[in-house]
């Protein structure tokens, strides 16, 4: 029971909501934070290309074994790796459940390896990276690269509606509970229970899109108030926002070591 | 008057506006000037257009509500249907009511730093830290904007709106949506940037005792004109007029109004009225005010046993909410929680509905752990009226809302039982609205049927009367004084010790997670040092009855009135009881 304990510990909505949060903002002391976001957004760029040159099983398995590395230096939030690797798993798991009554499932399953270990090495990369970006850093990089400031600011605000929308979320989830009756006998496993919590968090969602539309009119009129409108064309915000914005040393290197690890583990492997 | 650095004036000349698809123009030829360096208060009736009249003077009216504006308004010099938002922004700095929903960045820093950013200031550095500095806030740059309390909050809305140094500034009901001392912690605030820094200073407020202590002047804004602009002791001793818009002068002015036979003017000070009031001092009486003391008779309802809670937050570390608390709530009473924002007063409520359970110490409801049963089931028993009412709200109408619970179960005679309780609460004409859309009073209202639909035993509210103006307060007053002769037991989490005075038989205030004083509330208005602790202030009257040296000090204007008429005026002036708190 104890395990049982634990896991539901670990999937309440609490931790997970601390989980996704820390994820989001609490990354300052990761390695990748500390990099250009201009040069992390171009290595992204060359690393979604990157595992498609290459059809080697070791070869693949040494990238991913580089991008973990750095996912693990980024502090990427246990929830999303066990999210990717449940999906990974499951989705393994049902072509050989397709493939039973079309031929050979292991066979099938070997040839499908190497695609799914590219979509995993990508997967991981983007955790890397986009865990190690804060939402300022995230939007700065991506003005930076000629983006609207519209589409640049909807991020940092994403993010801080992001906590706001767990909160409300959750308390919604447990308006519907506190007016709804529990099933009389969990089932075995407590599937009952779990089903029925299940449907009221699908129903919890459209309270929820009511009272934030609502909510964004004062927003807005509140952004208005306070020059966002002016910041769009005013050249002078533009290049306040994106000035403690250097390309040093370290940054280079990074790029450089990158791509070396690249054509080491594609030459010996 | 102040020093004045700035010559902005405001001056509305015949301003007329209606709102798209409004059928009545909001405002219909409001005249007003306000000086340079005042500070002026505007009062009126909920959709009396003091908001809409407001938001002319920053532009949002009419450049953002597209709606049909006549007449002029000038503000530092711009007319403003000429002027840009952004360019009348420089000048006015709004503080808007939902001050949640104006906080758009992640950190308090980042959402100072908004409006010099968007003007592309370069030492928006300095302005941050002076505007913090000004507002007492430095330390809080690195925090989050959702794990700060209501008042920081508010505060940081109120730094942002300065960050670019406006010579006016609008607060929009900033009593409202705090907790007292918050709320006067907010106006010291503006006070001193209107004495010291010459600002103008424009709230909206409905809370008269704020308004008599602090403001110069009061605007009354009625069916979209201005009927008139008064000094603050005259405005306010215009009763007729104020209650016509539903708001109510200070308790001390309303005891003198019927104490005192043809003295005008009427005091609006507690300072005012505790020199009026000297001569009329006794010392001693009987308690004739307030309800009786709850009898505890039989087991507790609701029973805490040691219980600790506490949760995480990202940058603050793990906040202990209740510490080793015990409580034991007895059938028939009616317990207000007290304690300033972050008490533990809704932490309290949560563990009650089982809803979150303690992580140390038991919680018995009617005799059951909350830890053995769902939440589901404990509902049977227990209801919880959010602070929020939004959140109470997942149908389309407020008529599903109330027999969601008694559909999902199956109840016999829904409709009927529905009928009831819209009907007990007058909710017949918005029964088929969308209780999202419906006022602040209203929603109210309606969150207090749903809650009664369910024909608990234990019904909990949250903050029931928070940012209500005063005749939506009393209604919801009215409203719990009949529910709770439905329902057995009734705990009210409030700051609003008003409502607590005329309505406890109990008040339990909270401090940092422990109970620091339980009792009726005669008992609780005479622990002095316990309710400084917990960041409390007594209503007015009962300051009033304690600095007189009444003892035990009545606690409604009614009571306070009877005990002066009862008392011939003494020869020897009594001694104040306490030094004024303040």
């Amino acid at each position: 029971m104890t395990t049982l304990d634990a896991l539901r510990d670990a999937t309440s909505v609490e931790t997970i909501k601390a989980d996704l949060l820390r994820t989001a903002y609490e990354n300052e002391g990761s390695f990748l934070h500390r990099l250009d976001p201009r040069v992390l957004l171009l290595w992204y760029a060359v690393f979604l290309f990157v595992p498609w040159l290459f059809y080697d099983t070791t070869i693949l398995l040494g990238l991913l074994a580089f991008v973990s590395v750095l996912a693990v230096l980024s502090r990427v939030s246990l929830f999303l790796v066990g999210l990717m690797a449940f999906t990974v798993a499951t989705t393994l798991g049902s072509y050989a459940v397709v493939t039973v009554f079309t031929g050979d499932p292991v066979a099938a399953i070997r040839a499908l390896i190497p695609y799914t270990l590219k979509l995993t090495i990508i997967s991981v990369s983007s955790l890397a990276v986009f865990s190690s970006m804060g939402p300022k850093t995230l939007s700065q990089g991506l003005r930076s690269l000629g983006i609207p400031r519209q589409f640049t600011f909807l991020i940092t605000y994403g993010y801080r509606m992001l906590p706001v929308l767990f909160q409300e979320y959750h308390d919604l989830v447990n308006s519907f509970r506190l007016r709804s009756t529990a099933p009389d006998s969990p089932g075995r496993f407590r599937w009952r229970h779990y089903a029925y919590l299940l449907k009221l968090s699908v129903r919890a969602f459209y309270p929820m899109i009511f009272n934030v539309a609502k909510r964004s009119r004062v927003t807005v009129e509140a952004m208005e108030a306070r020059g966002f409108s002016h910041s769009l064309a005013n050249e002078a915000s533009t290049e306040l926002r994106l000035a403690d914005m250097q390309i040093r040393p370290m940054d280079v290197g990074f790029f450089a070591g990158s791509l070396f690890v690249v054509a080491a583990l594609a030459l010996f492997l | 008057m102040m020093t004045t650095t700035h010559n902005s004036h405001i001056d509305v000349e015949q301003l007329q506006f209606q709102y798209p698809g409004a059928e009545e123009a909001v405002l219909s030829g409001a005249d007003l000037t306000i000086e340079p360096g005042e500070f002026v208060a505007i009062i009126g009736g909920n959709g009396s257009g003091k908001t809409t009249l407001c938001k002319s003077f920053n532009g949002i009216i009419p450049h953002f509500y597209e709606g049909d504006m006549r007449g002029q308004v000038t503000v530092a010099g711009h007319d403003v249907s000429e002027s840009s938002v952004a360019e009348l922004s420089q000048h006015v700095g709004y503080v808007f009511q939902e001050f949640d929903n104006q906080l758009v960045s992640p950190t308090v820093f980042e959402e100072v730093a908004f409006a010099p950013m968007n003007y592309g200031h370069e030492d928006y550095r300095e302005r941050v830290h002076r505007t913090l500095d000004l507002l007492d806030l430095s330390g809080l740059e690195d925090r989050f904007v959702w794990e700060l309390s209501g008042g920081q909050k508010h505060l940081v809305a109120l730094a942002a709106a300065l960050s670019l140094d406006p010579d006016i500034l609008v607060v929009d009901e900033p009593a409202a949506q705090l907790d007292p001392v918050n709320a006067r912690e907010t106006y010291d605030r503006l006070a001193m940037l209107n004495e010291t820094h010459g600002k103008t200073v424009v709230t909206i407020e409905h809370q008269t005792e704020f308004i008599a202590e602090y403001c110069d002047s009061v605007v009354l804004v009625e069916d979209g004109i201005v009927s008139w602009k008064l000094p603050v002791e005259t405005a306010l001793n215009q009763l007729e007029d104020l209650r016509g818009q539903d708001v109510h002068p200070p308790q001390v002015t309303r005891i003198a109004e019927r104490v005192l036979d043809d003295a005008c003017p009427l005091p609006v000070t507690l300072a005012d009225g505790l020199d009026l009031f000297t001569d009329y001092g006794s010392t001693t009486g009987t308690r004739t005010d307030g309800p009786s003391e709850g009898n505890r008779t039989g087991k507790p309802v609701i029973s805490f046993d040691n219980v600790s809670h506490s949760y995480e937050t990202l940058r603050s570390g793990t906040k202990e909410v209740l510490d080793t608390l015990s409580l034991d709530v007895y059938p028939d009473e009616r317990v207000v929680l007290a304690g300033s924002n972050g008490a533990g007063k809704s932490t309290l409520m949560q563990l009650v509905t089982g809803l979150e359970t303690p992580d140390e110490g038991t919680v018995t409801v009617g005799g059951t752990d909350t830890e053995d049963v769902l939440p589901e089931q404990l509902a049977e028993e227990v209801v919880y009226v959010k602070q929020n009412p939004e959140e109470m709200f997942i149908d389309d109408s407020v008529r599903a809302d109330v027999a969601h619970y008694l559909d999902d179960r199956d109840y016999p005679n829904v409709e009927q039982r529905v009928d009831e309780v819209i009907e007990f609460l007058d909710l017949e004409t918005l029964q088929s609205r969308d209780g999202r859309l419906l006022s602040v009073g209203q929603q109210r209202r309606a969150s207090l049927a749903i809650g009664l639909a369910t024909n608990p035993s234990i019904i909990l509210l949250d903050e029931p009367t928070g940012s209500l103006d005063l005749a939506s307060r009393e209604e919801v007053g009215r409203t719990i004084n009949r529910a709770g002769e439905r329902v057995e037991t009734v705990v009210i989490a409030t700051h609003d010790l008003e409502l607590a005075a005329s309505w406890a038989t109990r008040i339990v205030v909270l401090h940092d997670g422990n109970i620091i004083a339980d009792g009726p509330p005669s008992d609780v208005f005479a622990d002095l040092a316990a309710l400084k602790q917990a960041n409390l202030r007594p209503p007015q009257v009962v300051r009033l009855g304690t600095e007189l040296g009444l003892s035990p000090a009545p606690l409604t204007v009614e009571a306070f009135t009877d005990r002066l008429s009862t008392a011939s005026p003494s020869t020897e002036p009594s001694k104040p009881a306490v030094e004024e708190q303040q």
